[in-house]
């Protein structure tokens, strides 16, 4: 089901792309409510909704009919976001956001997987760590940047997904007391990803315990744009193998920064090899 | 004409588009992006076509022309052009980035958020192009 549910969000994406002639940094679309190809909870429907609109990188939304999905599409902006970031030079990589159904779905395999809490790490406005809510899973979402910490602060009011403003490098784990965890960790491998997933990596081995429960996501990229990695898994395979990972699940999504690309997103769930 | 011959034409005609880039970066202090980029793809064309044709023949007009190829690039392009492009970026990039920073307060309307969109992503652009110019750079220091 979550698979058919991912294979048609692709889908969506690729006639939104399509048809969209509209002029904003970033645009997504969340369908409207349950059907056949979008089998998704009603409640959870609303709380993305919501989070979309509570959301400042939006300023504008409208429906429209993509296929035959019934949708909201939302029409964003992040450029002050990213403008302070780079002001800082405190992210390992600049805030793209992912989709939020694309977090959705997300969250839907890591609870598939068996994990139970989420640790969105780099979580820009908190989206991936929100959806582990909405799920019903645990959430943290740890991020650098205090003007996306704020954000996440005033998204918090239907879930809260626990916003914490700190370098996830240095981050102490052990406070959160994680029973087994699944790290989705922001950026791509080419953009700052692997210095930080090797930062929380060495912190989670330090964890008595925490280690063989633990699970890591990576987005990963297959635009020529990006040097390969002589390993592949889109940019993860050197750290997925250095690091004693075995590859549990891909799955393709949209994201802001594929939107243009045929490609989507490959968000790789790995786990330490027992 | 033999094969070397072609290539020292070919050479020639190289050096003299990059020697009019040279001008034109010298009597501008806001070249675009595509003119910074044209510039340093052209001496890197130069320098290779040179590695190249160095040791090929013995022919004293062509070591001459070599030599006078080097000067140009060492001593005009590296000493003086390059240096001043990276300022004018940087300081193109501190007054967008000022401007865009001031600019972001207050609410705004779909059609202004939309436009400066536009100025950011030039801002982006000269960003990427100023890394460019400092890999140009680090390579410098590194022969």
């Amino acid at each position: 089901m979550i698979e058919e549910l991912a294979k048609n969000l692709a889908n969506l994406k690729k006639d939104f792309a399509s048809a969209y002639d509209g002029n904003s940094q970033f645009q997504e679309v969340i369908p409207a409510s349950s059907s056949e190809l979008f089998p998704v909870h009603a409640e959870h429907l609303v709380l993305l909704h919501q989070f979309a609109t509570d959301n400042p990188i939006y300023y504008n939304s409208y429906e429209k009919i993509i296929g035959s999905t019934s949708c909201i599409v939302y029409e964003g902006d992040i450029n002050k976001y990213w403008l302070n970031s780079i002001q800082h030079g405190s992210s390992h990589a600049p805030f793209s956001p992912t989709w939020m159904m694309s977090a959705y779905v997300g969250s839907l395999i890591a609870q598939d997987l068996g994990y139970a809490q989420v640790v969105d790490i780099g979580s820009g406005d908190g989206r991936i760590a929100f959806c582990g809510r909405v799920v019903g899973m645990q959430s943290y979402s740890i991020e650098i940047d205090d003007m996306l910490t704020d954000l996440q602060d005033s998204l918090c009011s239907s879930l809260d997904f626990n916003p914490r403003c700190s370098d996830a490098c240095a981050f102490d784990y052990s406070s959160l007391n994680l029973k087994h965890p699944v790290f989705f960790i922001g950026g791509l491998a080419q953009m700052g990803g692997i210095s930080l997933a090797s930062g929380v990596i060495e912190k989670i081995s330090l964890i008595s315990g925490l280690q063989k429960n633990s699970g890591f996501v990576f987005a990963g990229t297959l635009s020529k744009k990006y040097a390969a990695d002589p390993k592949n898994h889109a940019g993860w395979g050197t750290l997925i193998e250095k690091s004693n990972l075995k590859i549990l699940q891909t799955c393709s999504l949209p994201t802001a920064w594929t939107f243009h690309e045929s490609d989507d997103t490959p968000y790789i769930f790995a786990q330490f090899e027992k | 004409m033999t094969t070397l011959d072609g290539v020292v034409q070919m050479f020639d005609d190289e050096c003299q588009k990059l020697q009019n880039l040279i001008g034109i970066a010298d009597s501008k202090s806001n070249l675009t992006i595509d003119q910074i980029v044209e510039i340093y793809y052209q001496v890197m064309n130069v320098s290779s076509m040179s590695v190249m044709l160095r040791g090929q023949s013995d022919s004293e007009p062509l070591l001459r022309k070599l030599r006078e190829t080097e000067k140009l690039i060492v001593e005009k392009f590296d000493s003086i052009t390059h240096p001043q492009i990276m300022d004018n970026l940087s300081d193109s990039i501190r007054a967008d980035t000022k401007k865009l920073q001031s600019g972001n307060s207050g609410k705004k309307s779909k059609e202004e958020i939309e436009s400066d969109a536009k100025l950011f992503e030039e801002l982006r652009q000269k960003m990427s192009t100023r890394e460019f110019v400092e890999q140009y750079e680090k390579n410098l220091h590194h022969d």
